[in-house]
């Protein structure tokens, strides 16, 4: 009983591996394909089934016309998604801490519709939102820079850091903040010394999503810039042509995916040692 | 000492030299000579630009996006301004370009999009000045493209592509006595290049479901751009001209010209669409999900008979490496044996049947009017399309530049410099420039909001092909759409606007 | 007038930095849904409710949003009994439980409009691998998205690869952080494991899974990358969804009006919808 018990979940997680894995696997040997490897129909093992060439990797790098420049992007990527992430989080733990332990009025708004007014504004499609947020970012001068991005990813990154934490406040016993109080911190004094430190793992999701949402947003990157600012998800898009090259959009998703991997492995520390334990609960 | 002396004076008199030779020498960017010229590489050289900044959006890499940047970083070079390159997919390259120019944002100084914008764009572009539409290079663009450019009076674009939609189809079948003797067998009937849409299909459907090619996989008669959002407006409306443009008609193919009313559910419109709705039955397996780059891949693979769309199959085909390589040849598309009169509201018999050539939509560039670096601008186009540079570009398949120029129809350039077999470039440079002859030509819905008109039909092609609804049903469906959105346009608008493609039609130019 | 105090400096950062953001887009839209905006008519031009009354009559949005609502829940409820489901399994110790873990979080990580295509490689039915291992299973090939079921049942397949991490980490997170005393009586009274899954673990997961599955209703309803890709809504309107719907008359179409006109009642519809999905899920778990 037990056996087979053990025989299925094994199968189960083998199932799902290969279903998690197929993609990745099949992005890999596609990246070493030419147009020949791809239209004689599906193959998988360089050598044996098809020529295995590495054009689909040097678009990569490549500079002067010969393909897409990726580590330019990577860095703006990288110095958006970090800014708007930091400052969402900052901001979003703040509300979050304030909805959880206080409460407030805002004309007929209570606690609990004002944070679903922040998940709310996850609500909208972003397709209409494309040219207010055009004029707003032209007002200001900010068309096609960092900051510019930096602020509209904070409207979408905010209402999820929030979400998160809250839920995280409330799990924390109220008798935490009134020890602290009773120590002689005035509230934010308690929020400072006291709650923040026991936070660590909730602002670790928090920022794992944020990180992962902004990482991966593709709309507003693409429709808010020009030329001169260009993040990852947009360079990549720019190799899908109308001859798709399935060897170089293979590789550049790989090389898009990586450092959110890496990423990975370190939520799964919090999970495995526990410290992430009741960060949603 | 002296031993020093003399060599260095040696590296000296080698260095002077070579950069002689290099100032007079530009095979390092890949040509293969100079070709003296308004905007040779020797004339961009002597300009200077450093310190200013161009801004290039164009398509995505590598079909024009690739010669693009190619041909800004060579511009970079020669002249030392900084050029900046954005490649966005086709899908979204309207939107990229029109929101700048609604907010009056100056983002771009340099175009590169689809032509059949231009009734949308005309108004943000710069004329092209007259010192550049009178160089030798833009005297040899073919009537087709420097229509195709113009609006109005006023050439607006700067031709850089020549496109056009025409059959492709495999010589090792058509042109194989085994083949053509077991098709006789049978069928009865001779095998010979479709001359119908009719026969299309029927061709088509023989040669579907088994290995004909003797590779080891089954083979398909037809592959096609049938992918909604994907440019399959085109694929059908090369399907339906020739049913619905009638040479002895004049006054409008998509619309009446007087009445504006839509000409869309139409007979011969409908006809095409049922022609199209039988053919998948000889797609390959998700053949009606296939966008350009699928069809691209199906017939430049090998796994299809024939296929009808731009030139990138064709070339597809014809790389080094192919393993169909000279064994396809280019046709003109299919006709009709009967074309709808729908002025006399009744079939008309053609023998031979009706062709309609469709002057398809292809890439376009522009200068844009808010742009303040017009000269830098249009030097850099008619750089990118100096006569060195295009027969460089016509070379690489993957860049999606076409022939668009006379000198471009010349077999031997393609025999010579490809090793194209004669049969195969005989019959492209005859299907392509033959279509430059034609005087039942059909051009696209060149007016404001060409992408709404477009996308109603897209939708309501796609509804029959799906079987959601009969092809005169989902026909009714657009032309009630296209009502609406004429008026909301604005009547008059429009049809100001699709004057100027009636009257190319009707050959008044 | 608001008295300003300790607890304002927590709150109102946040919002007003969010409303700041959010409020000219979303006033804008307001009023771009009441003009002509267009391709040709760049600009707020008054056109009263005329966009609203479009809508009403406009079929294919309406069959887009319950096309939208099949699949969204659909979706989601899957990836919450998959996700649900694996995190158990991985729970407790397992070998290579690190691996294991991180790969299972990996799709999530992944940018969707990039892998979308990826996966259009792999359904390709005459290019892509997905029909050849279906062939070496011993099946018929399947026409993964060239007919209406089969298209949007690969929709939801390629969400559920993409968002049951999301899932996955969240309920993984919230069985980690359970209390061992309830599991200790339960052991003492001698429940089985299924006993102790349905009296035990899931009402103690039922608030997290309340706010996983709203919050994944609410992203999952945007639906619009994966279609563009894979199938651009067809074959037919077989996978048109909502978002894609406004994607097309908005940007495609160049409509802008329209389509905000769109948004705002798409919009006030999600909202309506998502407090009674949540308020009859917050009763219903809390009641079990």
């Amino acid at each position: 009983m037990k056996t087979i018990y053990l025989a299925l979940k094994y199968l189960a997680i083998l199932l799902w591996t290969s279903f998690v894995a197929l993609p990745f696997l099949w992005a890999l040997t596609t990246s070493f394909k030419t147009a020949n490897g791809v239209t004689g129909g599906a193959t998988y093992i360089p050598w044996l089934q098809y020529k295995p060439s590495l054009e689909g990797w040097k678009v990569l790098v490549r500079t002067g016309g010969q393909g897409i420049d990726i580590v330019g992007p990577y860095i703006s990527s990288a110095i958006v998604t970090l800014s708007a992430s930091f400052l969402s989080l900052a901001l979003g733990t703040l509300a979050a801490y304030g909805l959880s332990r206080f409460s407030y009025r805002l004309g007929f708004l209570k606690n609990s519709d004002i944070t679903f007014f922040f998940i709310s504004q996850r609500i909208m499609p972003p397709i209409v939102l494309a040219i207010p947020f055009f004029l707003m970012l032209q007002f200001l001068g900010l068309l096609d820079t960092i900051p510019g991005l930096i602020l509209v990813y904070i409207a979408l990154l905010l209402p999820i850091a929030t979400w998160v934490m809250v839920d995280f406040f409330n799990n924390i016993p109220r008798q935490v903040d009134e020890m602290a109080m009773i120590d002689g911190c005035n509230p934010i004094g308690a929020f400072v010394r006291v709650i923040l430190p026991n936070s660590l793992p909730g602002i670790a999701v928090a920022g794992l999503f944020c990180i992962i949402f902004g990482w991966n947003d593709f709309f507003f990157a693409f429709t808010l810039t020009f030329t001169k600012t260009q993040l990852l998800p947009v360079a990549v898009v720019a190799l899908n042509s109308s001859v798709t090259p399935w060897w170089s959009l293979s590789a550049s998703a790989l090389v898009s995916v990586a450092p959110l991997v890496i990423i990975a492995f370190f939520v799964e520390r919090f999970l495995s040692s526990g410290k992430m334990a009741g960060a949603i609960r | 000492m002296k031993r020093y002396f003399s060599l260095s004076v040696l590296i000296i008199f080698v260095v002077i030299g070579s950069i002689n030779v290099h100032a007079k020498d530009y095979t390092k960017y890949g040509i293969e000579k100079d070709i003296p010229g308004e905007c040779s590489y020797a004339a961009i050289d002597a300009k200077d630009y450093s310190g200013r900044t161009l801004n290039i959006i164009t398509h995505a890499v590598p079909v024009m996006g690739e010669p693009t940047a190619l041909h800004a970083k060579q511009f970079e070079e020669l002249t030392g301004a900084k050029v900046n390159v954005v490649h966005v997919p086709f899908g979204d390259l309207f939107q990229r370009i029109m929101i700048p120019f609604q907010t009056g944002q100056n983002a771009y100084d340099v175009l590169f999009y689809g032509s059949l914008w231009i009734g949308d764009f005309n108004q943000y572009l710069a004329p092209v000045p007259e010192k550049y539409r009178n160089t030798k290079s833009m005297q040899e663009v073919t009537k087709n493209y420097r229509d195709v450019a113009t609006w109005g009076d006023v050439m607006v674009q700067f031709p850089v592509d020549g496109d056009r939609h025409y059959l492709k189809y495999r010589t090792d079948v058509f042109d194989n006595p085994k083949m053509q003797e077991k098709y006789k067998k049978d069928t009865g009937k001779e095998l010979r290049v479709p001359t119908t849409w009719e026969e299309y299909n029927e061709v088509a459907l023989y040669f579907t479901g088994w290995d004909w090619d003797g590779d080891g996989e089954p083979n398909y008669g037809t592959a096609e751009v049938a992918k909604r959002d994907d440019l399959m407006f085109s694929a059908f409306i090369s399907r339906a001209a020739p049913y619905a443009k009638n040479p002895h008609v004049k006054g409008g193919f998509f619309f009446d010209l007087e009445t504006m009313e839509p000409l869309i559910n139409t007979p011969g419109w409908v006809r095409g669409l049922e022609l199209f709705v039988e053919a998948q039955k000889a797609f390959p397996p998700g053949g009606n999900n296939f966008g350009l780059g699928d069809e691209i891949f199906s017939f430049g693979g090998g796994q299809t008979l024939m296929s009808y769309s731009w030139d990138d199959a064709f070339i597809q085909a014809m790389q080094k490496d192919s393993p169909i390589r000279n064994k396809v040849a280019a046709a003109p598309l299919p006709g009709a044996a009967k074309v709808w009169n729908r002025k006399a509201g009744k079939w008309e018999e053609f023998d031979p049947p009706n062709r309609a050539p469709y002057i398809t939509w292809g890439w376009t560039s522009a200068v844009s009017k808010m742009s303040k670096n017009k000269d830098m601008a249009f030097d850099y186009l008619c750089f990118f399309s100096n006569q060195a540079n295009t027969l460089h570009d016509l070379q690489i398949g993957r860049f999606g530049v076409n022939p668009y120029r006379r000198t471009h129809f010349d077999p031997n350039f393609w025999i010579e410099k490809l090793g194209w077999d004669k049969n195969t470039a005989t019959t492209y440079v005859e299907t392509l420039s033959g279509m430059d002859d034609s005087k039942n030509r059909v051009f696209d819905l060149r007016v404001p909001g060409v992408g709404q008109f477009m996308s109603s039909l897209a939708a309501g092609v796609s509804k029959a092909l799906a079987g959601q609804e009969t092809p005169q049903k989902a026909l009714d469906g657009v032309a009630e759409e296209w009502r609406q959105t004429v008026d909301r346009i604005g009547k008059d608008r429009v049809r100001a606007a699709y004057a100027n493609v009636v009257a190319l039609e009707d050959n008044k130019k | 007038m608001l008295k300003l105090n300790h607890k304002h400096f927590f709150l109102l950062p946040g919002l007003i930095v969010l409303v700041a953001i959010i409020i000219f887009p979303l006033l804008f839209t307001l009023r771009v849904s009441f003009s002509s905006w267009d391709v040709v008519k760049p600009g707020l031009d008054w056109i009263g409710g005329k966009n609203y009354v479009r809508l009403f009559e406009d079929m294919r949005f309406w069959e887009a949003l319950s096309r939208l609502s099949l699949m969204a829940v659909g979706s989601v409820l899957i990836q919450y009994i998959i996700g649900f489901g694996l995190a158990l399994l991985v729970w407790r110790d397992i070998i290579l439980k690190r691996f294991v873990r991180v790969l299972f979080l990996v799709p999530m990580m992944t940018t969707p409009v990039i892998m979308s295509v990826i996966w259009r490689t792999i359904l390709h039915e005459s290019l892509g691998p997905a029909n050849d291992i279906v062939q070496v299973l011993g099946f018929e090939p399947l026409n993964w998205l060239s007919t209406g079921g089969m298209a949007v049942l690969s929709v939801i397949l390629v969400e559920v690869w993409q968002w049951t991490p999301f899932m996955f980490l969240l309920l993984l997170a919230g069985l980690l952080s359970l209390p061992d005393e309830p599991y200790m009586a339960a052991a003492i009274d001698g429940a089985g494991a299924f006993r102790t899954f349905f009296s035990v673990t899931f009402p103690l997961m039922a608030p997290i899974s309340v706010g996983a599955l709203l919050i994944r209703l609410i992203e999952a309803s945007k639906l619009m990358e994966t279609v563009y890709v894979l199938t651009s809504g067809g074959p037919g309107t077989a996978t048109e969804t909502s978002s894609y719907y406004i994607y097309i008359r908005g940007l495609r179409d160049y409509q802008i009006g329209y389509a905000a006109s769109l948004s705002l009642t798409y919009l006030v519809i999600m909202i309506i919808s998502l407090t009674i999905i949540a308020k009859v899920l917050t009763y219903k778990m809390a009641r079990d």
